[in-house]
């Protein structure tokens, strides 16, 4: 083996399990990562749907209770959890690391801004748009990167994110011809009449979330999700036994760059800009993109939400955490240090842990912590 | 045809930049197989030292060699404290890894030197050679640019000695090979990575040093887009390669001034040059201009 | 390759959509039983504020606030975002000088408004140079029915200002003496935002043209300039001026903005072509950068122009040789002159900077910059007729001071009454010329009046765009 390959040492936690017992076989090919568990219990089960149910209220009632600035902040974790499940359905499921789509997200955010402001169209019909031109940019940058592979690929796609702010300068004229586009508050007003613009806001981000989480879910659970795993896993076993290895990759790139690219369309509302003039912006989303999927624990379905979630209220809160000037310098060393300890605690991510932890407190004990075996296990369906 | 040259040359000198960052990027990378963001930052805060050091009066190469030494010093911690505990496993945890330390040590470099900017004096002398003249014009290139260069040579030399021939070189690469067996055979891979990042934080900030002595001035953004350049141009010379690290840089380099200089539709987007360069030439060899390909075990 | 055996299903209490539904419906029942209206915490009124006083020029009629509510106890509150940390964060020292200005009112009873007494307030917050970041710390420091803060004041940096402006204008509260010349700043259909005493970049332009006019009229210029709005203001006012004239635009280089430090590349092109004038349009530390290279490179050269943005005791220094004899334009007192140490205005300016914030450089032109603004507010304040949002603009788009504000150079002073597009604060200016021995920028010549005049000779989708 000349060489360690980025692809090789991917650890890939299951898929979001179902059910014990549920459609197919338990789960689907699981290389390394947290061992397999046995059908869970009762208990757990219980635990899991009052968690959910707690969970579900506390997001649902979420943005009646806050502030708009708040729900900023929340609608914000929202967006960046999109682009995070798109993400992670490539990086975490596919195996193609990508540094880079913080691009896809800029395609995205100035396609509905530019139809916005310049050709009146209304919010929500852009989205569609949104999502279809960053998934065919995705799909044209899919198809180079069947031939350039691991820590290549991450390299070109972060050429990409950094040429993205830089392509918006030149081409796109908005505020005092700078890269700059504004669509106007009221754009953006609630359509129903007892929500708030702000609540709307986060309603809206949060069905379409919703509605995206589901898309995702199926798509792993299914003949296409495995075969995205097998790809990922053992690509010449794989293509033994029929999987076409150029449409799952560049499949699966399209579709993430899609998800980016609404998310992107969701930033305009909630953050009311598209902004190409701060040069290493879209470089720092695709790194945020990947931070989340990373400490959220990649390769999971819920791993970008709270990954989401957790990156958010941590940049805020190392902002606010100090005061003064020099404050100011160190919270990024703050929030450096707290990515990288969250690493350290927790490096299947954070659900990946709560997982362990789980498991512990039912008492269950994890089936053969050796490593698991890398091919798909064949479907009894 | 004067100014062709007088681009080129200024491609060189960019060149030469982005090839040295791009040989402490592939040093780590063959040794550890790590890809470090942190690179370029470990190389700003050694530079901030390396000035600091010359305002106390020091000779200029002589701060250098001691800022190297703190920063072999420096890496080699940084390796054993912090990604020792994420090494071998998920890739994507040493990059959030790194990128936390990016973070860390920009703003760490921010807080101890403060954000004014400033001049780094340069151990070359100043002033230019003059290559050839005709009609009244002279091609001129700097000492400092020439400098660089032979730095840049000796260190692959040195790297190439280092890693070929010597023991010590081989249970590095054994390390990077294989680190499970490397144990195996008796060999320390602890030390040896350590002794990587070390190498590789040492030649940053030799490489941050010098880049700052070329510049007017310079402050915590230095190392923040030559970064981008050095990761094109330790991909498009493929990760393996000490001396393709900085013939790629070259390459990089002089594409990016020749795009500003002929390439008026990329004005403004130049870096779509060196990036289609890479793809192309990705596409063709997939593992770099100078890279072996890999063999995969089925 | 080994396989796994299969596990057997284990007995399910619930199938996985019944339990979804169930969970769905618990969490509906919830939600409509805790329908509460959330306390709405903005305190100011939200109806459309009605048409201004007889005389206003500002419409009034979209605000979605009232411009006319007088100011509520005795404070005013100013709000302001800036770069205070990373690599920007040397403008932080503009706030240096307005905050100490604001002290020294503070501490001789506050600022004085149609008869009432008002200290003053102030909050900022750090974007780092961010539009996007600026954005949303404004909106945070206003609050989403301007109730949070009394006006806008003193933001940085083009891009950032322009991300507020629509917003601001939309709540009609004010936002004065935006920190860049971006000529946008006069567009007479944002009121609400005007820019400082920072002459508009086609002013600048406007002078460059009168000095080569002067001194060298069949001049072969070669431009530097930034790749975005503020290069093209340099560059096409001075396009449009030199039209019929003999002086020639030879060659126009840009260099990134934000990301190029080192514009030697540009500089080859430059220095190679036979022009004999240089204008450095860069801003920061490719300011100085242009001048070594253009002096390494022995480019022989009559007249040298530096940019206003670059007229900094750091800049300036780090140029160091290479920047003797430089041009520029300026209207603000340069503290490491020596023909204004003995200034009483330059002595009061020390004095309080060194009081409020100890161990400030207070030869730091921006530091003088910034005071100079407060300085010009708090008389305008005063000037107001009544204590209100509208009162204010519209004084500050009525003013008439001498040089005797601030630190404003002798002979300049800051007119905004000669009409409804008036909207520019620092039309007259001085020449200056930068002596390396001395370290410091000298006036030149006597003060150049374009009261009024800087709509006529800038390109006017520079001032009203996008």
């Amino acid at each position: 083996m000349a060489g360690p390959s980025v692809n090789d040492a991917t650890p890939g936690p299951e898929p979001e399990d179902a059910a014990p017992g549920e459609d197919a076989a338990p789960a689907a090919p699981r290389p390394l990562g947290p061992p397999l568990y046995p059908p869970l219990a009762p208990t757990v089960i219980t635990l899991r749907v009052i968690f959910g149910v707690l969970l579900a209220a506390a997001v649902l009632y979420a943005p009646i209770y806050f502030t708009p600035q708040n729900n900023r902040i929340l609608s914000q974790a929202i967006y960046l959890a999109v682009a995070a499940m798109g993400l992670n359905l490539l990086t975490g499921f596919n195996g193609q690391i990508s540094i880079g789509h913080g691009a896809f997200f800029a395609v995205g955010a100035f396609t509905t801004a530019i139809l916005m402001v310049d050709h009146n169209w209304t919010f929500e019909a852009t989205i569609p748009i949104a999502a279809v031109l960053a998934g065919t940019v995705g799909l044209l940058v899919g198809f180079p990167a069947l031939r350039v592979r691991g820590l290549y690929l991450a390299l070109v796609t972060l050429g990409l994110a950094v040429l993205a702010p830089q392509v918006a300068n030149k081409y796109v004229h908005g505020t005092g011809g700078r890269p700059l586009l504004q669509p106007r508050r009221s754009e953006f007003s609630s359509l129903l009449t007892f929500l708030d613009d702000d609540q709307w806001m986060y309603y809206l981000c949060l069905a379409i979330a919703a509605l995206l989480f589901f898309v995702a879910w199926n798509l792993v659970r299914s003949r296409v999700g495995r075969a995205m795993v097998a790809c990922r896993d053992e690509e010449l076993a794989a293509s033994t036994l029929g999987v076409n290895l150029a449409g799952t990759k560049v499949g699966t790139f399209a579709i993430s760059a899609a998800y980016a690219g609404i998310a992107g369309s969701l930033s305009v509302m909630v953050d009311r800009l598209a902004d190409g003039t701060n040069p290493v912006l879209y470089f720092q989303r695709s790194i945020e993109f990947l931070v989340a999927v990373v400490i959220g624990g990649a390769a999971t379905m819920f791993g970008p939400i709270v990954g989401a979630v957790l990156l958010v209220l941590l940049r805020r809160n190392t902002q606010d955490l100090l005061e003064g000037q020099k404050a100011q310098v160190l919270s990024p060393a703050l929030y450096g240090a707290a990515l990288m300890a969250i690493v350290y605690v927790l490096p299947e991510g954070v659900v990946g842990g709560v997982r362990r932890l789980v498991a512990r407190v039912a008492r269950q004990q994890p089936v053969a912590t050796a490593q698991p075996p890398s091919s798909p296990t064949p479907e009894p369906a | 045809m004067q100014l062709f040259v007088s681009q080129v040359l200024n491609g060189i000198g960019y060149g030469v930049v982005y090839g040295s960052v791009a040989l402490a990027l592939v040093l780590i990378f063959r040794v550890t197989g790590v890809l470090n963001f942190a690179q370029g930052e470990m190389a700003l805060f050694s530079t901030y030292v390396s000035w600091k050091l010359t305002t106390t009066g020091m000779p200029v190469a002589l701060a250098i060699a001691l800022s190297m030494v703190i920063a072999f010093i420096g890496g080699a911690l940084i390796e054993r404290v912090f990604i020792r505990p994420v090494e071998g496993r998920s890739p994507l945890n040493v990059v959030i890894v790194t990128l936390g330390m990016f973070l860390a040590i920009n703003s760490l470099t921010q807080l101890v030197f403060g954000t004014d900017p400033q001049q780094m004096p340069s151990p070359f002398p100043s002033g230019s050679i003059e290559l050839f003249s005709s009609g009244g014009e002279s091609i001129e290139v700097s000492k400092s640019t020439i400098g660089l260069i032979v730095v840049l040579l000796v260190e692959c030399a040195a790297l190439w000695f280092l890693l070929q021939r010597t023991r010590l070189g081989l249970r590095l690469r054994a390390v990077a090979s294989n680190p499970d067996s490397a144990r195996l055979v008796g060999i320390n891979s602890g030390a040896m990575l350590m002794l990587g990042w070390g190498l590789a934080a040492a030649l940053g900030a030799l490489a941050g040093s010098l880049v700052a002595s070329k510049q007017t001035a310079f402050d915590a953004s230095l190392m923040q887009i030559i970064l981008v350049y050095a990761f094109a141009a330790a991909a498009l010379g493929g990760f393996e390669s000490l001396i393709g690290a900085v013939v790629a840089g070259l390459i990089v380099g002089v594409a990016y001034t020749l795009t500003i200089q002929y390439i008026d539709a990329l004005d403004g987007i130049e870096l779509v040059m060196p990036l289609g360069l890479i793809l192309a030439v990705l596409l063709v060899k997939p593992n770099g201009l100078f890279g072996r390909r890999t063999v995969e075990r089925v | 390759m080994m396989m796994r055996s299969v596990h057997s299903s284990p007995p399910r209490p619930w199938s996985r959509r019944g339990r979804s539904l169930l969970s769905l419906s618990v969490v509906l029942v919830l939600l409509t039983a805790a329908c509460s209206q959330r306390d709405d915490d903005s305190a100011g009124p939200s109806e459309n504020g009605e048409g201004g006083g007889g005389s206003s020029t500002i419409d009034t009629s979209n605000c979605t606030t009232d411009p006319t509510a007088e100011i509520e106890g005795d404070t005013i509150k100013f709000v302001s975002s800036y770069p205070q940390s990373g690599v920007t964060a040397p403008f932080a020292e503009i706030g240096v000088g307005w905050q100490a200005y604001f002290d020294m009112v503070n501490a001789e009873g506050g600022v004085e408004i149609a008869g009432n007494t008002y200290q003053l307030e102030w909050e900022t917050k750090d974007d780092q140079y961010d539009a996007a970041q600026t954005a949303s710390n404004i909106d945070e420091l206003v609050g989403t029915d301007g109730e949070n803060a009394f006006a806008v004041f003193s933001v940085v940096g083009t891009a950032n200002n322009l991300a507020i402006r629509d917003s601001l204008a939309d709540l009609c509260v004010p936002n004065v003496f935006a920190a860049t010349g971006a000529p946008a700043w006069g567009d007479p259909d944002y009121p609400w935002t005007i820019g400082s005493t920072l002459s508009p970049y086609s002013l600048e332009a406007q002078v460059f043209f009168e000095l080569l006019q002067d001194q060298k009229p069949d001049a072969r210029v070669a431009m530097l300039v930034q790749d975005d709005d503020f290069g093209r203001a340099y560059q096409e006012t001075f396009e449009a001026l030199i039209a019929d004239t003999d002086i020639e635009l030879t060659q126009v280089e840009t260099y990134q903005a934000g990301i190029q430090v080192d514009v030697s590349a540009q500089m080859t092109s430059l220095a190679s072509s036979d022009a004999d004038v240089f204008f450095d349009g860069a801003t920061l530390l490719a300011c100085p950068d242009a001048l070594t290279r253009a002096a390494n490179a022995n480019w022989q050269r009559e007249i040298t122009w530096v940019s206003s943005t670059c007229l900094s005791k750091t800049l300036m220094g780090l140029a160091g040789a290479a920047g003797d004899g430089v041009y520029s334009i300026a209207n603000v007192m340069d503290p490491q002159s020596p023909d204004f140490a003995d200034s009483q205005a330059m002595q009061q300016y020390r004095d309080q900077v060194e009081s409020s914030f100890p161990g400030t450089d207070t030869d730091n032109g921006i530091v003088a910059y910034g005071w100079t603004q407060a300085a010009v507010l708090v008389q305008a304040m005063e000037d107001a007729e009544a204590p209100t949002r509208l009162a204010v603009m519209e004084s500050v788009h009525n003013l008439d001071l001498g040089d005797d504000v601030g630190l404003l150079l002798p002979g300049t002073g800051v007119l905004t009454n000669s009409g409804d597009d008036d909207n520019f604060m620092g039309e007259r200016v001085n020449l200056v010329q930068y002596t390396f021995a001395e370290t410091h920028f000298a006036t030149v010549g006597d003060v150049y009046d374009f009261e009024g005049q800087t709509p006529d000779f800038t390109p006017s989708d520079l001032i009203s765009s996008g």
